[in-house]
């Protein structure tokens, strides 16, 4: 394992630590969300350049296809509470809070 | 030159770090769409010219342009940055240290017996082509290979997408 995918996968990682940390904003999970799905798309293209095997190809794209569809509902979400609470803090979403 | 990979990966990790701190998505949408160039250029120095492509159009064109304009429905007045408060500067610090630990780390390896991380296999990133037909081989090749062998892949990720617009509708409408 070479340091760049080292460094590839570190960046998977501080994107999932991101993602899971609220501070006020909900969009700012779902940019680390991104992040995550890119951090992916480079690895999977890298292993398929190097390993000379260009059917792996696919993989990245079709993740990329999916990568989007979760990136419109995740948007979908965030406008549904924006339209709701007036912004986007996670803070509002306290209904089920005992 | 010959570690401009490796400076590309360390560029990327900062960039992951700038958005992971958490400032304003605004900022932080900025952070990403300077990783995805980053990244791009990593897919484009092993070969991937299809690939790094496709990024810039649907990831960097499409996906963030959304992004951009949804963030700036849902803002607030004053977005604060990665100057601004405690808390995203200190993130932002401790990541970079620890990439900038990391670096120094690697690179004082020799060889790569006792640890698994090391330069020493870098020969594995050299991209050789056969002869003939040069111009149109690499990633177009997988790229048309998902059109002939995942065909009903190319269906179902196609009505994926239409189902997709259909539910993204359902949610917007509120009542």
């Amino acid at each position: 394992m070479t340091p760049t995918h080292m460094n590839i996968m570190l960046a998977f990682t501080i994107s999932l630590l991101g993602m899971l940390t609220y501070r006020s904003h909900l969009v700012a999970s779902l940019l680390c969300l991104e992040g995550m799905m890119m951090s992916l798309f480079i690895m999977a293209t890298l292993i398929a350049s190097n390993t000379h095997f260009p059917l792996v190809n696919i993989m990245p794209i079709i993740l990329l296809v999916f990568a989007a569809c979760e990136t419109a509902v995740g948007l979908a979400l965030l406008i549904s509470i924006s339209n709701t609470y007036g912004l986007d803090y996670v803070h509002n979403l306290n209904l089920l809070q005992c | 030159m010959a570690y401009i990979l490796f400076t590309l990966s360390v560029l990327l990790v900062m960039g992951f770090v700038g958005f992971s701190s958490k400032p304003s998505p605004i900022y932080g949408g900025l952070a990403l769409i300077i990783s995805g160039v980053v990244g791009c250029v990593i897919v484009l120095n092993c070969g991937g010219v299809y690939m790094g492509l496709m990024m810039f159009l649907v990831y960097l064109g499409g996906m963030m342009v959304v992004f951009g304009y949804t963030t700036a429905m849902a803002i607030e007045e004053y977005p604060e940055t990665w100057g601004s408060g405690l808390e995203v500067l200190g993130g932002l610090l401790v990541g970079l240290m620890m990439e900038v630990m990391l670096v120094l780390w690697v690179l004082s390896l020799d060889e790569a017996v006792v640890v698994v991380v090391g330069f020493s296999d870098t020969g594995d990133w050299v991209i050789f082509e056969g002869e003939g037909s040069g111009l149109i081989r690499g990633d177009s090749i997988g790229a048309g290979a998902l059109y002939d062998y995942g065909r009903w892949l190319v269906v179902v990720a196609g009505w994926t997408l239409f189902v997709g617009v259909y539910v993204v509708i359902e949610i917007v409408r509120g009542n």
